[in-house]
C-alpha cells in the first residue's frame, strides 16, 4: 500500500485545509485528485510527499526551477543525491557527456531536446512546466506526486505528457483541472471539496451523475 | 498616517540641522578664496593632454592595487558571509566595517611602512567586511527552490540553487564595490602611496591646477568606462596583469607588528604600569580634551552634511528625469551629476580646503556634493519610472509637489538614510584635513607616535559609527521605509 489516510486533518494556523479524510491508495494506481482551488488537493499531495519523500519525485505547482540555470542543470538537479560531490561540481561547469544523453533522452519525449543549454529563465510558461516533469522523471522514482502539471500546456502535449508520466512511473497521484483529462489519463478519481472528501472512484465506475458533480466541483 | 511619520522624522532632522549649523564653524580664512576658484576653474582650459602619458603610471597603480585588494576582498568576503549569521563574526565585522579605510591605511603604516602591503591591506580589511555583510544578505534574499525538493547533498544543492540565483546580484553588487575600491584607492593616495591621490595633491600643492584637472578626468574616463574594460573575457588577464604590475613586496617585519599589537597599542600608563590613578586620568584627559570635542564635531558635521545631502538631492532630481527636463537639459545635468558622484568626497573636501582654508565649510560642501548627486542619480531613475495619469498638472511645480514628490519620498528618506552612516564615515576622516572632527585627533595621535591614543579614539570612532547604523535601522523600519524600495539598498552601502 502506497498510502493510507484514516480521518487525516490538516491545518494552517486556524484555517483548516484537509478535513477528517479517508483514502487509501494502493501500489501501482494512477490517480487524478481533482477540485477547485484552495480545495486542499495541493495540500494532501504535499502531506504525501513528507510521508514518503525517498520514493517519490514530486513536481510543485509553482515548479521550483533555477532561472539562471539551464535545462540540462535544472533537470540534473534530481540527482544530486545520488552522485558525489566531485562528479556534481564537474557537471555544474562542464556537463558530461553521459548524463547529457540521457538527459536529452527524457526531454525528447517532451519536445524540449533543442533547449538542453538554454536558461530556464528564458523559456515559455510552458516549456518551464515541461522542464519540472522532466526533472521529476530524471529522479527515476517509484511514485510521482505531481500539482497541476499540464496547466500551462496545450491539449495534444497535456495528452502526451500524461501518457508519459503514468507509463513511467509505477504509481501516480496528480491533480488536475480538467474532469475529461483525468478520466481519460488515469484509473481513478478522488474529488475534493473543502477539505472534504467528495468523491472517490474508478473511472470505469463513474455515472453520468457523478461526473456532473466533478464538472460542478472543479468548475 | 506614513506621511505624516515622514514629515515629523524629516522635520526633526532638519531642525537638528539648524542647531548643529549654529556650533558649527563656516567661516572662510583664505584671504582671497574666489581668486583661487577662479584660478582652478580657469585651468580647465589649459590643460595639457601631451602629460597624458607621464601620468598613466598613477593610473595604472590605482587600478592594479584596487584589482588585487578587490581580489583578495571578494574571496575573503564570501568565505565570511557563509558563516555571517555567527555572533562573533558579526560583530567583528561591525567594527572593521566602521574604520574608513584610511584610518586603516594610518594603522599599517606604523607596522609596514609606505609600501603597496599597506595599501593593499588598507582596503581588504573594510572592504572583505563590507562584501561579507552585503553577500550574506543577498544570499539570504536569493533562494527561491521549494525547501521540500532539497535533498540531502547540503552543499550540492547549495551551488546548484542558491548560488545560480544570486549570481547576477553578487556579480553587480561586485562591479559596483570595484568602482568604490578604485576610489579609495585613489584618496589612498594622500596618505602617501603613490595612487592618483598622491600625484592629484603634489600638483595641487604646486599649484599645477591644469594637471589636477587633467587627473580628474582621466580618472572619470577609467570609473565611467568599467563596464567596458572590466568584464568577463577580461577579467583574468586584468587579475594577472595586476599582480605582475604591483611593486616588489618589502620583506615584512613581523616584529614591527608584534611590537604594534604588544606594545605600541597599548595604553601608556598600563605598559609602563603607572597604576590605576595614572590609567583614568589618561583616560579622562583623552576623553575631556579629544574624544568629547571629536564626537561633538564629528555629529555636528554629519548632521549638516544629511540636511544639505537632503536638500541638494530633492532640488537636482528634477533635472535628470523625464518628467521634468528636456534631453539636452537631462544629459546636462547627468554628466554633473556623474562628476559629483564620481569624485571621492575628500578629493573634493581637499580641493575646497585649498579655496576657503580649513572649517567645516569644505568638509560640508564636500559631502553634500558627493552624496547628493548620488541620491539625486537614484530619485531620478525612480521618478522616471513612476506611471503619471494623462490628465496629470502641465504646471512643473504643482507636478514636482503634487504628484512626484509625495511619490518617492518613503523612497528618498530610505536612501538618506542609508547613506547616513558613509556619511558620518566620512566627517571623521575628513578630519583629517583639519576640521576638528575624530579624524583629526587620530592623525594628530600618529603624528606624536602616540598609537595607543591612536587606538582608543578609533574604537570610538567605530562604536559612533555602530551607533549611527542602530539608529538608522530603527528610523528605517519605524517609517516602514524599506518596502518602499525596490532593490536592495546596495548601491548605497
Amino acid at each position: 500500500m502506497a498510502y493510507n489516510f484514516v480521518n487525516e486533518s490538516i491545518s494552517y494556523d486556524s484555517f483548516l485545509a484537509i478535513d477528517s479524510v479517508t483514502l487509501n491508495i494502493q501500489k501501482g494506481e494512477k490517480v487524478a485528485l481533482l477540485g477547485k482551488s484552495g480545495s486542499g488537493k495541493s495540500t494532501l499531495l504535499k502531506r504525501m510527499y513528507e510521508l514518503q519523500k525517498h520514493s517519490s519525485s514530486y513536481i510543485p505547482q509553482e515548479l521550483g526551477l533555477v532561472n539562471n540555470l539551464c535545462v540540462f542543470h535544472n533537470v540534473y538537479i534530481s540527482q544530486l543525491d545520488n552522485n558525489s560531490f566531485f562528479y556534481n561540481i564537474r557537471n555544474l561547469i562542464k556537463p558530461v557527456q553521459s548524463e547529457i544523453n540521457d538527459i536529452s533522452n527524457v526531454l525528447k519525449d517532451l519536445l524540449l531536446d533543442d533547449k538542453l543549454f538554454i536558461k530556464s529563465i528564458n523559456l515559455s510558461g510552458g516549456q518551464k512546466q515541461r522542464v519540472a516533469i522532466a526533472r521529476a522523471l530524471y529522479a527515476k522514482k517509484d511514485i510521482l506526486l505531481a500539482d497541476e502539471p499540464i496547466s500551462a500546456l496545450d491539449e495534444y502535449l497535456s495528452k502526451k505528457t500524461i501518457d508519459i508520466l503514468t507509463s513511467s512511473h509505477e504509481t501516480v497521484i496528480c491533480t488536475l483541472h480538467n474532469v475529461d483529462l483525468a478520466i481519460e489519463g488515469f484509473d481513478r478519481v478522488i474529488g475534493l471539496k473543502n477539505g472534504k472528501l467528495l468523491l472517490d472512484k474508478r473511472c470505469e465506475d463513474l455515472t453520468k451523475k457523478d461526473r456532473e458533480e466533478l464538472y460542478y466541483a472543479v468548475e | 498616517m506614513l506621511l505624516s511619520k515622514n514629515i515629523n522624522i524629516s522635520i526633526g532632522f532638519f531642525l537638528v540641522g539648524i542647531v548643529c549649523f549654529l556650533f558649527a564653524d563656516f567661516s572662510v580664512s583664505t584671504l582671497e578664496p574666489f581668486l583661487e576658484l577662479k584660478k582652478f576653474t580657469v585651468a580647465v582650459f589649459e590643460i595639457d593632454f601631451t602629460q597624458v602619458s607621464s601620468l598613466i603610471p598613477a593610473l595604472l597603480n590605482t587600478i592594479s592595487i584596487a584589482v588585487v585588494a578587490m581580489f583578495f576582498a571578494v574571496i575573503i568576503g564570501f568565505v565570511l558571509a557563509l558563516v555571517f549569521q555567527n555572533f562573533f563574526v558579526r560583530t567583528t565585522l561591525a567594527f572593521t566595517r566602521a574604520i574608513h579605510e584610511l584610518f586603516w591605511a594610518l594603522i599599517f603604516l606604523q607596522i609596514f611602512g609606505l609600501n603597496t602591503l599597506t595599501a593593499l591591506l588598507a582596503i581588504i580589511i573594510p572592504y572583505s567586511a563590507i562584501l561579507a555583510k552585503v553577500y550574506s544578505e543577498i544570499l539570504e534574499e536569493h533562494d527561491k527552490y521549494p525547501k521540500e525538493l532539497k535533498g540531502e547533498s547540503l552543499v550540492s544543492f547549495y551551488l546548484y540553487t542558491k548560488i545560480p540565483d544570486a549570481l547576477p546580484h553578487l556579480i553587480s553588487y561586485t562591479l559596483y564595490r570595484f568602482e568604490c575600491a578604485l576610489r579609495s584607492t585613489a584618496i589612498l593616495g594622500f596618505v602617501g602611496i603613490t595612487t592618483l591621490g598622491y600625484y592629484l595633491s603634489s600638483s595641487f600643492m604646486q599649484g599645477y591646477y591644469n594637471e589636477v584637472w587633467l587627473l580628474l578626468i582621466m580618472f572619470y574616463i577609467v570609473i565611467a568606462t568599467i563596464r567596458i574594460w572590466f568584464n568577463k573575457y577580461s577579467v583574468s588577464f586584468i587579475v594577472i596583469a595586476s599582480f605582475l604590475y604591483l611593486d616588489e613586496f618589502p620583506s615584512i617585519n613581523f616584529e614591527n607588528f608584534i611590537r604594534f599589537v604588544t606594545s605600541d597599542i597599548v595604553p601608556h600608563p598600563i605598559r609602563t604600569d603607572a597604576g590605576l590613578d595614572k590609567t583614568i586620568a589618561w583616560f579622562s584627559n583623552i576623553f575631556t580634551n579629544e574624544i568629547l570635542i571629536g564626537v561633538a564635531n564629528t555629529i555636528v558635521l554629519t548632521q549638516i552634511a544629511l540636511v544639505l545631502t537632503a536638500i541638494l538631492a530633492l532640488i537636482t532630481f528634477p533635472f535628470i528625469s523625464i518628467k521634468f527636463s528636456n534631453k539636452f537639459f537631462r544629459g546636462l545635468s547627468h554628466i554633473f551629476l556623474v562628476i559629483l558622484r564620481s569624485t571621492p568626497e575628500y578629493i573634493l573636501a581637499y580641493i575646497f580646503l585649498q579655496m576657503f582654508g580649513p572649517s567645516m565649510l569644505p568638509a560640508a560642501l564636500a559631502l553634500m556634493l558627493h552624496n547628493g548627486a548620488i541620491i539625486a542619480f537614484l530619485m531620478g531613475q525612480q521618478t522616471n519610472e513612476l506611471e503619471l495619469r494623462l490628465d496629470v498638472t502641465k504646471k512643473k511645480n504643482e507636478l514636482y509637489l503634487f504628484e512626484v514628490l509625495p511619490r518617492v519620498y518613503s523612497q528618498f528618506l530610505a536612501f538618506l538614510f542609508y547613506r547616513w552612516e558613509i556619511i558620518m564615515r566620512e566627517s571623521a576622516i575628513l578630519g583629517i584635513l583639519g576640521v576638528a572632527t575624530l579624524g583629526f585627533f587620530i592623525d594628530s595621535a600618529i603624528a606624536d607616535f602616540r598609537l595607543d591614543k591612536m587606538m582608543l579614539l578609533l574604537l570610538v570612532t567605530a562604536i559612533l559609527n555602530i551607533a549611527i547604523d542602530i539608529i538608522s535601522r530603527k528610523i528605517r523600519d519605524y517609517l516602514k521605509v524599506e518596502q518602499s524600495i525596490t532593490s536592495c539598498g546596495c548601491s548605497l552601502k
